[in-house]
């Protein structure tokens, strides 16, 4: 075995690294099953206990935290009928009815054995795919970067079916934000209206928890998510036949799901809904269908479940976030010093393959906590709003604050709160701002270097062959976006499809 | 909703425009033939303006409303809670974490649906003193302590 792959499995297995994987899947799979909670504002709400923690366990608590929330998901939309993560939409057209004629269990076991099924396979496509397309992506120059991260950028249009105008609109507005600040190159102060907290420019974290947090907040106090579930649940391990009835949907569901995580902006609701129909398509009793399939809860299940490993695939490669998860992850490895792309497994390759299997475990870790707890787990489905939102109204104070120690964050993140609403009361998408927040530096920043390299001669992004094939993805991309399954592609209020 | 995009596209025509006046504005330190600082911030100008006149022609012609997404229903409470958060920012600095975020607890509680004195007693100073406990004691998060500086460690 490879020393760097040795050291990373080390790494990852090392107790402290164990523990952080199963307490952070222990939190998914609750965030995930709550119902109004989505997996990016638990690991948003969490991120303030990793800033002292080592980046390695920081890491696996947040890889355990996104791995149990794609399946925690299910529980609600299996029991309430209430997908407690938008990923988890297909999975309720079947696990209710099943639910509904008392067999509860059976559906929950066959959503967490799907689940794993299919988190393993991305796994593996972690394994062998992402080491392969980091050598590749290192040969890379400032041109091909560029070009890159704008391919990147054009998952805006995954998140603006709506209205193109708003979800381009929000992405500018991303890209605003980010020319706070000393630019990039000459180091410049620009914008900063003589502020001294500014000069750093707006910290994207505090950003994000204004963004997501604040908003759902408002979301819970006018919904009525969240209600109680008294569903006699049975036995939950799958029988011999179910495990046989499962194999095609999850073969369907894995590769459907490893292949559109690695397609920026597809996400886990777009695999969900294309593995079921091709499940159904392929199935030898389509009818069942909609009136509680075992088939119809496998294919959804393992396919949201791949989407994590295969969204890792690019973040760490390239940089460029699979989802919106995947972007806040960047954001937690940008805290603790270690920016993701091609360089990470060349500077720390010890981190990098510690990271792929520390996805292993909280797979491993997911599935036995759901299997084995699932009983006491679902008594989260009846915490009470009342006690849950204060919580994270005030974990959202102490995250940003966090950040800094500065309260001008604090400030910051309730302007971005504000910000956030007034989206919503547009109903422009706030995923293409987050992504440019992400994204916006690092576009300017190759721009401007190549544009100096080449003395500012634009051709340098069409005669190098690496950068034009990226920007004809980027023209693919955005026609794909438009003109392919638009119409099925389910999204939450705010545009956050996990 | 295309009063709603007039409104917003009014609002980023003149954020846009400001943005604009302030990247003319820019000091301009470069290298022959290259883009200075304020090279990247013209193209967002250009971007938002363009986008927001879209956006405004856009809600000019639109003569059927669309689904709204909105806050709905409850917006009372949803001022209040906002309010309520403003006010605990203000305050958060000079009376500290403890004594500023368990009324607001407290509060946000009885916004949430908790009608029982006790629970919202309990709640509010147990939840915050948990938290206080757990960021500054076991996390090392320096969480400001306000007027009990003299009193907790």
């Amino acid at each position: 075995m490879n020393e760097d792959i040795f050291q990373g499995l080390v790494q990852a297995s090392l107790p402290t690294s164990l523990i952080a994987t199963a307490v952070g899947a222990l939190l998914g799979l609750i965030v995930g099953m709550i119902p109004g909670m989505t997996i990016s504002t638990g690991i948003i709400v969490l991120l303030p206990l990793t800033f002292v923690m080592p980046p390695d366990i920081s890491i696996a608590l947040l890889l355990g935290l996104y791995v149990g929330g794609m399946t925690g998901g299910s529980f609600s939309a299996i029991l309430l009928n209430i997908p407690g993560t938008p990923s988890a939409s297909a999975t309720a057209i079947d696990g209710y009815p099943m639910a509904a004629r008392g067999e509860a269990g059976r559906a929950l076991g066959v959503a967490i054995t799907a689940s794993f099924a299919g988190g393993l396979f991305s796994f593996l496509c972690l394994y062998f795919i992402a080491p392969e397309l980091a050598k590749v992506a290192l040969q890379f120059r400032t041109q091909d970067m560029f070009s890159l991260v704008f391919f990147g950028l054009t998952i805006i249009c995954s998140f603006a079916a709506k209205s193109l105008v708003k979800g381009l609109l929000s992405g500018v507005i991303g890209l605003v934000i980010v020319t706070v600040g000393q630019d990039p190159v000459m180091g410049t102060a620009r914008f900063t209206f003589g502020e001294v907290n500014m000069m750093g420019g707006i910290h994207f974290l505090t950003a994000m928890i204004g963004l997501f947090a604040i908003p759902q907040l408002v979301d819970n106090l006018t919904g009525d998510a969240g209600k109680g579930t008294q569903t006699r649940i049975g036995s939950v391990f799958p029988k011999a036949a179910d495990l046989k009835t499962m194999r095609r949907p999850v073969a369907i569901g894995g590769f459907v799901g490893a292949f559109l995580g690695i397609l920026p902006g597809a996400g886990g609701p777009i695999a969900a809904f294309v593995s079921y129909d091709y499940t159904k398509k392929a199935s030898k009793r389509p009818d069942e269908f909609g009136k509680g399939s075992v088939e119809g809860v496998a294919a959804p299940e393992a396919a949201n479940n791949a989407v994590t490993g295969g969204a890792l695939i690019p973040m760490m490669t390239l940089g460029i976030p699979g989802d919106p998860v995947t972007a806040i992850l960047i954001g937690a490895l940008m805290i603790h010093g270690l920016a993701p792309g091609p360089l990470l497994f060349i500077e720390r390759p010890d981190f990098a393959y510690g990271l792929i299997f520390s996805f292993f475990w909280a797979n491993i870790f997911n599935f036995i906590i759901a299997l084995a707890g699932l009983r006491v787990l679902v008594k989260a489905l009846a915490t009470p709003k009342s006690l849950l939102m204060p919580t994270i109204a005030i974990l959202c104070v102490v995250g940003s604050y966090t950040l800094r120690n500065n309260f001008f964050d604090v400030y910051v993140m309730l302007f971005f709160g504000l910000i956030g609403l007034a989206m919503r009361w547009l109903d422009m998408p706030v995923v293409p701002l987050l992504l440019a927040l992400v994204l916006g530096g690092q576009l300017e920043e190759y721009l401007r270097v190549a544009l100096t390299s080449s003395k500012g001669d634009i051709s340098i992004f069409f005669t190098s062959p690496v950068s034009l094939g990226f920007l004809s993805l980027s023209v693919v991309s955005v026609a794909w976006s438009f003109y392919a399954g638009r119409d099925r592609r389910p999204k939450s209020k705010d545009g956050n499809t996990t | 909703m295309p009063k709603r995009n007039i409104i917003a596209a009014i609002v980023l025509i003149l954020a846009g425009l400001g943005y604009g006046y302030m990247t003319a504005h820019l000091p301009v330190r470069t290298l022959p033939n290259t883009p200075d600082p304020s090279f990247f911030p013209w193209i967002n100008t250009t971007l938002l303006l363009t986008l927001s006149i879209a956006l405004l022609i856009q809600g000019l012609v639109q003569a059927k409303p669309r689904g709204s997404a909105a806050v709905g229903g409850g917006a009372g409470r949803v001022w209040a809670a906002l309010s309520l958060y403003f006010v605990y920012l203000l305050l958060l600095p000079p009376l500290g974490f403890v004594l500023a975020s368990a009324p607001f607890f407290a509060a946000l509680m009885a916004l949430y649906g908790e009608r029982r004195p006790a629970w919202l007693v309990t709640g509010g100073i147990g939840v915050t003193v948990l938290l206080f406990v757990l960021f500054r004691y076991v996390f090392g998060v320096l969480l400001p302590r306000g007027l009990l500086e003299s009193i907790v460690p």
